[in-house]
């Protein structure tokens, strides 16, 4: 579905790429993940899909066609980005905020027709949000916030979505029913790409992850490939150290301790 | 927006309107008013309200209008509340434009308006092309400092063209730049109404690109708007809008700038119904204020620009005291 | 002290006030030696160089025949010809005082404006004798040749041309009937100064005593400033029979759709001034007042004048 085929990316102006060859692809009906350390190049991978930034080699490919060939509006029918921060400076209503998410089907001149209204309001459903959908963007929490924005990526109605570290700042129920819907949503097609430092959660709910270091790929597979504590250790720089959680079973990493206890 | 509150936008606009055609530094009676409007009154008094006041007050609706829908557009497009026109290159060039004309002191009555929407022109086209070489021709950030160098320039020019002037042109071009609508004439008024009415359309047209680039550079690419064309699009349009206005008034500043900030605090949540708002309320406040400079002083005639800026300046600390 | 000393002593002092009092101007009050800044003028001033910043006093040395003494003018003095050739120091309002310091003058004669108060200042902390004259009437102009006739050491000469001309003037009144062949009504004007705002003439200038002696109303002559600032609706209101402008300003007001509205404008009774004759309360006022007067007289056969009342 998103496709990274032998990609290289380089700032303006910078001497070493974000971004050095890399080949991933986000299978739809599947959660992809996208983990590293700071600075790893994951947003960059982002910015590529936004068309922020512009392959020095390599092609990006979304639903089979290829991104360079493709207008804004064509990118937006097929995926949905929901990036790490967005802060309006000019309030609206929740619904007509959702609403949004379907100008690129639309005409540039017309409002939202019935259809798009239809559509709104089962993203809303779908996201959780419809209790708040007449309050105004400037009046919700965090969680509700981000939620809202979901909503909207999902009004889109591409065959992917991507998210760009969606639980930041959410609490645990907020961030499990984040990637619960996450869950659904590849259990119904659509392919899921997620840039995350959540690794445990990462490693309950994906399917596949790419663990990125220095703008390259340490290792892609299913997480219990890629959840090996020398791997990590390297990448991470610290001491950790990777188990089984008892309760669900799946891969735990736990950081160690520097310094000893005061 | 509710209607309750278009309904009280729209008669605001009306009384404005009114009270400019009736009142002015000659005092005539309301009904040597009507009279003069239905074409049977005295000779002066028709003269005064048909020739005189009507064609002002058409001018004041027109330029309100589009700086005020200009700021609209402006203020969402750039994500800043406070961006204006003006902050843009669109006065400076202007101002460049008709202090030249001036000082050329050539006869033809359309001649400064044009120099001056040419001034806001170039004025316009380098600010872009700074932006381009700053590599950020649809960054807003870029944008705007583009715009205050493009300005800053601008000023340093018009200091040195007046420095060496004679001194009635300095005082014809410091006239010009605090903004009038005494040079209001019917023609005048047809060009004004008809490039406002155009501009102000395209705005409409785009108000829901407008909207998403209002949400920020990335999340307006991932809703599927090409922001660097877009943003260039808003800007131009905006920026010329409002350089008619100029051409046609002057400087008429803080018009652009205060009355989006109204047309939001009276409820008006999208971007089309903003951009809407902003030009009733845009007309009305300059109409109004108009009628305050002819008024205050009678018979000498206060700078339209001093009167809108008196305005704004209460309207400012009012926010700032409901922001912090 | 015996009687001869006390008799040459008496003579002395007696013959000394006689010239004294013949160098007083007949009519004018002690006070004629104190300028309009209110800075004094000693009696026994003979300037020899002199510094004009203003074309009224520029003009008025040279017919004092006191041209050769002139050292320096500003820069918008160019009458009579031979002012051209005198080095020009810059601008008349807020001078520049290194350049009149340059041309080393003993007196300096200034425009007695507000904006002038700290030039004549500096000049007089560096030893100049300033005179400042007002200059909106046309009793400043002969006021102002009396002063500069004293600095020069000739008033009497200063007095009979300060007279001359308030009385060519004078003559221009006096003469005959009202400019409208007889009617019996006087013409009035309006004076078309500037136009952006729109200032005119009031009580306080001289042009509006021209107007006058020409037999016209000002119809603005009720404002007391020199110059107010009217609307274009006052002026309708008023709907002069003619208005007066100058070469540049007229053919742009019958273009301009807003003065359309003065009927003046419509009907195309818009006469223009010399602004270089009529510009400036000097020497020539007599002349200028007979050129208006010239003008309404003309204007009145080309186009005989009809009331508000008669024209629907």
């Amino acid at each position: 579905m998103i496709c990274f085929e032998g990609v290289t990316l380089r700032y303006p102006g910078q001497r070493t790429p974000a971004i050095r060859s890399l080949s991933l692809t986000a299978e739809a009906g599947a959660v992809t993940a996208i983990v590293g350390p700071n600075g790893s190049g994951k947003s960059t991978l982002v910015r590529a899909l936004l068309g922020r930034v512009t392959p020095e080699q390599g092609t990006v490919v979304i639903d089979g066609a290829s991104l360079a060939e493709l207008s804004r509006r064509d990118v937006a029918r097929r995926m949905a980005v929901v990036t790490q921060r967005e802060e309006p400076v000019f309030p609206m209503l929740v619904r007509d905020f959702i609403a949004l998410g379907r100008f690129a089907h639309g005409s540039l001149w017309a409002g939202p027709t019935a259809g798009d209204v239809a559509v709104a309001e089962s993203s809303a459903a779908r996201a959780g949000v419809t209790p708040f959908m007449d309050r105004r963007t400037d009046t919700l929490s965090g969680g509700e916030w981000q939620r809202v924005r979901i909503a909207r990526a999902l009004a889109q109605q591409g065959k992917a979505l991507v998210l760009d570290e969606p639980t930041t700042f959410l609490d645990i129920a907020h961030e499990m029913s984040v990637f619960e819907l996450l869950d659904e949503l590849a259990h119904d097609g659509i392919a899921v790409l997620l840039v995350s430092h959540q690794l445990n959660l990462v490693a309950r709910f994906a399917d596949r992850i790419a663990l990125l270091h220095a703008g390259g790929a340490v290792a892609i597979g299913s997480p219990s490939d890629v959840m090996r504590g020398d791997v990590l250790e390297r990448v991470y720089e610290w001491p950790l150290v990777v188990s089984r959680d008892p309760a669900v079973g799946a891969p735990m990493l736990v950081p160690l301790r520097r310094r000893s206890p005061r | 927006m509710r209607a309750r509150a278009w309904l009280l936008l729209f008669a605001a606009l009306v009384v404005a309107a009114l009270a400019a055609i009736a009142f002015g530094s000659v005092s005539l009676s309301l009904a040597a008013v009507v009279d003069a409007l239905m074409g049977r009154g005295a000779p002066d008094a028709e003269m005064i309200v048909r020739v005189l006041r009507l064609p002002r007050v058409a001018l004041g609706i027109a330029v309100g209008a589009g700086l005020g829908m200009s700021g609209a557009a402006l203020q969402a497009n750039l994500r800043n509340a406070l961006a204006e026109p003006y902050l843009l290159g669109v006065s400076g060039g202007a101002a460049v434009g008709a202090v030249l004309a001036t000082s050329l002191s050539v006869t033809g009555p359309g001649l400064v308006p044009l120099a001056a929407f040419a001034g806001a022109v170039v004025a316009v086209m380098a600010v872009l092309a700074v932006a381009q070489a700053a590599r950020g021709p649809g960054d807003a950030r870029v944008l705007v400092m583009a715009g205050v160098v493009v300005g800053a320039f601008a000023n340093a020019a018009i200091m040195i063209v007046m420095s060496n002037v004679p001194d009635q042109t300095v005082r014809s071009a410091l006239w010009w730049m605090m903004g009038s609508l005494g040079d209001a004439s019917w023609a005048g008024v047809r060009w004004t109404a008809g490039y406002v009415a155009l501009g102000g359309t395209l705005l409409m047209v785009y108000g829901r690109e407008i909207e998403i680039l209002a949400l920020g550079d990335e999340p307006a690419l991932a809703l599927g708007v090409d922001t660097v064309s877009a943003t260039r699009r808003i800007f131009l349009i905006s920026s010329l809008l409002a350089a008619v206005t100029v051409a046609a008034a002057g400087l008429v500043g803080f018009v652009g700038l205060v009355v989006p900030a109204i047309a939001r605090s009276l409820g008006a949540r999208t971007v089309r119904g903003t951009i809407l708002a902003s030009a009733i309320t845009g007309a009305t406040l300059v109409v109004a204020a108009d009628l305050a400079a002819r008024v205050a002083r009678a018979p000498a005639e206060l700078p339209l620009g001093a009167v809108t800026a008196l305005v704004g300046v209460p309207f400012f600390l009012l926010r700032l005291r409901r922001m912090s | 002290m015996n009687f001869r000393h006390a008799a040459t002593a008496f003579l002395t002092i007696s013959l000394s006030l006689m010239a004294c009092t013949r160098d007083v101007p007949r009519g004018a009050s002690t006070t004629v030696r104190v300028d309009d800044f209110g800075d004094t003028i000693p009696a026994t001033l003979r300037a020899q160089r002199i510094v004009s910043l203003s074309p009224v006093t520029t003009e008025l040395l040279f017919a004092l025949g006191a041209g050769a003494r002139v050292v320096g003018r500003t820069h918008w003095d160019s009458y009579p010809a031979e002012a051209r050739a005198v080095p020009d120091v810059g601008n008349g309002m807020q001078p520049n005082i290194e350049a009149v310091l340059g041309a080393r003058p003993d007196v300096v004669v200034l425009y007695a404006s507000a904006s002038n108060r700290a030039a004549a200042r500096r000049l007089r902390q560096a030893g100049i004798t300033t005179i400042s004259l007002h200059q909106d009437r046309t009793e400043d102009f002969r006021r102002a040749a009396m002063f500069l006739g004293l600095a020069i050491g000739d008033s009497a000469r200063g007095a009979v041309l300060g007279d001359r001309v308030l009385g060519e003037i004078r003559a221009v009144r006096t003469s005959s009937t009202s400019p409208n062949g007889g009617a019996g009504k006087r013409p009035t004007i309006f004076w078309h100064v500037w136009d952006a705002p729109v200032f005119t003439i009031g009580k306080a200038s001289y042009l509006d005593e021209l107007v006058v002696a020409a037999g016209a109303d000002n119809i603005f002559g009720d404002r007391p400033e020199s110059a107010p600032q009217v609307s274009l609706e006052e002026i309708v209101k008023r709907d002069p029979d003619y208005v007066l402008s100058g070469p540049t300003s007229a053919p742009k007001l019958l273009v301009n759709p807003a003065w359309r509205a003065v009927r003046a404008v419509r009907e195309g009774r818009v006469l223009v001034v010399d602004t270089a004759l009529v510009g400036r309360p000097g020497i020539r006022m007599g002349e200028a007042a007979r050129r208006i007067r010239a003008l309404l007289d003309s204007a009145a056969a080309a186009s005989p004048r009809t009331t508000n009342a008669v024209k629907r």
